[in-house]
């Protein structure tokens, strides 16, 4: 193999600035090297609850602005002795979603939204079809999790809560994040959130503009 | 502390401006000698290719032997093989996926386009910056910068890797009519110095937006050294207007599945790289070479990829290609990218490519976009039929607008065309985001 450049012989102190979305308002986030390592730890066992395993293959459907989020469930399939595949969240890259669930039979497909459901809809497939090979199908907002319950299929909730993610399963609707690196509250209905370990980026009572609640440690709820 | 000196010229000088005679040595030791065996040894379409043709490796002692002998593939090809054999590789693996001593090489799967058919997947295994650091020197962007990272898909780590790999910090933007603002936004608050990629349709998007808020391009954009265009050819009135802005846009081109061929400061065709690739080019009888600096089918083969190797993989796509050392230094080959071969109408015994038409129909106030496809049911026409996008009918109505379009393309290419206007929206919905389908059945 060649190697191209003497690898990351001056990698830059910022892994990349990504963003977090509160109530429509953009904010930039930078991100370090070890935060995406850390994110990756800190979201295996998610992976693991959603059925992902050594062996196994996740489909992450995604957009590039939502790297900071993303690329650490890229690594967190790893750890699990899990590959993974892509394809991103636009109707028109809708038709990669389905050839590659028919291709490659991921154990999850995370990141369906509203926009990739049309897409599916728009080639004349149902959901349930294109889907029903799959454990559990992740999706990133309340139609698309709407829509594929519908169709039958075995549906769980990706949630970005600022810089992190929280998960729910198929059978437990409460969204998963990590107590021991995050901290969430409740503040006038809206989750605040802090972190608990080092992050290039801190958040202390951060508003993620997400409406919730604080089930128990490490548990959450969306107000419908 | 910062090891990569940001005045040295190139990122690899060592490789970038070897001596022709190294280059050629070099490629064929890692084609004959290695790839070849290893491809043949463990890629069932090369062996089934190779044993139909009756040639084996050991046949071939020199790149002579390789030229006369080697068998083609082709996309459809490997799409054949696929169903053949239910292989969604396409025959192509030349690793067991389910080799668990391979589980931290062999982490992702990812595919290709998918735009001529069903995406094939693509076997990843690798880790870290591609070749692009040296497109990315030759932008001008350094250790400490930012760099938008604003490409049409997002699709592994290859290109944000490849960005640290110069020093620099990705800023991540959607190739996305919904994202520009931000684009603007990122582009004044962190002062990025490069920019991969640049489309003809986020342009359009740009110009759109900006015509909306106000937003002074050429103080937005001014702290970018060097954009990569890419998609597809840019016409001459979007270049200029691009470069009203103060842009300096440098071209890639997809070099036939195998990587990317990319302009370097001196704009005389796209740079490709001999230590990761083997390219030919071959005239119209698809198998003599065609001669230095003329037009010829681009030919790959990889030298580096062993997952998935491409051997004498037929692109379809039609270059220009030189061999001859580039004014900027870089002893290694370069292509002007012409069309595909798909792509090509005959009428009356004139060939057109899309190129052929592009800069009329950009002339044209209502159709400056250069939104057109080639409508195409087989390679020779009755009459060369244009489907036509337009931003407004124009002062005189539809009617007037198609008879300039007309006329306009008739000056160009002697032919004239059967016009068909639409809404820019109709052909935008048609494609991925950084460009729409050129030729269209009928």
């Amino acid at each position: 193999m060649v190697s191209f450049a003497a690898r990351f012989e001056d990698p830059p102190l910022v892994w990349g600035v990504g963003r977090v979305t509160v109530e429509h308002e953009v904010v930039p986030w930078p991100v370090s090297s070890a935060d995406i390592d850390d994110e990756a730890e800190s979201l295996a066992p998610r992976f693991a609850a959603l059925g992902l395993g050594d062996g196994g293959l996740v489909l992450l459907v995604s957009l590039l602005s939502q790297a900071i989020h993303v690329v650490p469930f890229e690594q967190a399939a790893g750890r699990l002795g899990a590959r993974y595949s892509s394809a991103d969240a636009t109707p028109f890259d809708a038709f990669r979603t389905v050839a590659l669930t028919r291709q490659l039979t991921p154990a999850v497909v995370l990141g369906i939204d509203t926009r990739v459901c049309h897409g599916i809809e728009g080639l004349g497939r149902e959901l349930g079809d294109v889907f029903a090979s799959v454990g559990a199908v992740v999706a990133a907002d309340a139609d698309a999790a709407r829509r594929l319950a519908s169709a039958g299929l075995q549906v769980a909730r990706w949630l970005r809560l600022g810089p992190t993610s929280a998960v729910s399963t198929p059978t437990d609707d409460a969204l998963v994040y990590d107590d021991a690196r995050w901290r969430v509250d409740e503040e006038d209905g809206a989750l605040v959130l802090t972190n608990l370990v080092p992050r290039l980026t801190g958040c202390d009572r951060f508003r993620t503009g997400v409406r919730g609640r604080v089930l128990g440690p490490g548990r959450l709820a969306l107000e419908p | 502390m910062t090891t990569l000196d940001p005045t040295r010229r190139y990122f690899s000088p060592e490789i970038e401006t070897k001596p022709r005679a190294e280059i050629e040595r070099q490629r064929d030791e890692r084609l004959l000698g290695d790839l070849l065996p290893w491809a043949y040894e463990r890629s069932a379409l090369i062996r089934e290719t190779w044993d139909a043709a009756g040639v084996r490796p050991d046949d071939l002692r020199s790149i002579d032997d390789f030229r006369e002998q080697a068998p083609f593939i082709d996309k459809d090809a490997i799409r054949a093989f696929r169903d053949r054999h239910h292989d969604p590789y396409g025959g192509l693996l030349c690793l067991d996926p389910d080799d668990a001593s391979l589980k931290n090489v062999f982490s992702a799967i990812f595919s290709t386009s998918g735009t001529t058919g069903d995406p094939t997947p693509a076997p990843y295994a690798g880790r870290g910056p591609s070749f692009l650091v040296r497109e990315f020197w030759e932008l001008g962007c350094r250790p400490g910068d930012h760099f938008l990272h604003c490409l049409f898909t997002f699709r592994g780590p290859g290109i944000h890797d490849t960005v640290r790999g110069v020093g620099a910090t990705p800023v991540f933007v959607d190739h996305q009519p919904e994202d520009v603002p931000q684009l603007f936004r990122f582009s004044r608050e962190l002062r990025p110095t490069g920019w991969y990629t640049l489309s003809g349709p986020l342009l359009m998007m740009i110009e759109a937006a900006a015509a909306e808020t106000g937003e002074d391009l050429e103080e937005t954009f001014r702290s970018y050294s060097g954009v990569v265009f890419a998609g597809e050819p840019i016409g001459p009135r979007a270049r200029a207007r691009v470069e009203s802005w103060g842009l300096e846009l440098f071209i890639q081109t997809s070099l036939g599945d195998v990587g990317a061929a990319t302009e370097c400061g001196q704009h005389d065709g796209c740079h490709y790289w001999e230590d990761t690739a083997f390219i030919e080019h071959l005239a119209p009888d698809g198998v003599t070479p065609a001669g230095d600096g003329q037009r010829g089918e681009l030919v790959s083969t990889t030298l580096i990829d062993k997952i998935a190797p491409l051997v004498r993989y037929r692109s379809d796509d039609i270059v220009r290609r030189t061999t001859e050392p580039c004014a900027c230094g870089r002893t290694h080959g370069r292509i002007w990218p012409l069309g595909r071969k798909g792509d090509e109408v005959v009428v009356d015994g004139v060939s057109v490519l899309p190129g052929d038409v592009w800069g009329a129909i950009e002339s044209i106030p209502e159709t400056e976009a250069g939104l057109f496809q080639v409508v195409r049911d087989r390679r020779e026409m009755d009459a060369l039929r244009l489907r036509v996008g337009y931003a407004t009918p124009g002062p005189r109505g539809l009617s007037d607008l198609s008879s300039r379009v007309t006329d306009a393309v008739h000056e160009a290419v002697g032919l004239e065309p059967v016009v068909e206007l639409v809404e820019h929206d109709v052909l935008l919905r048609q494609g991925p985001p950084h460009k729409i389908p050129r030729v269209t059945p009928g």
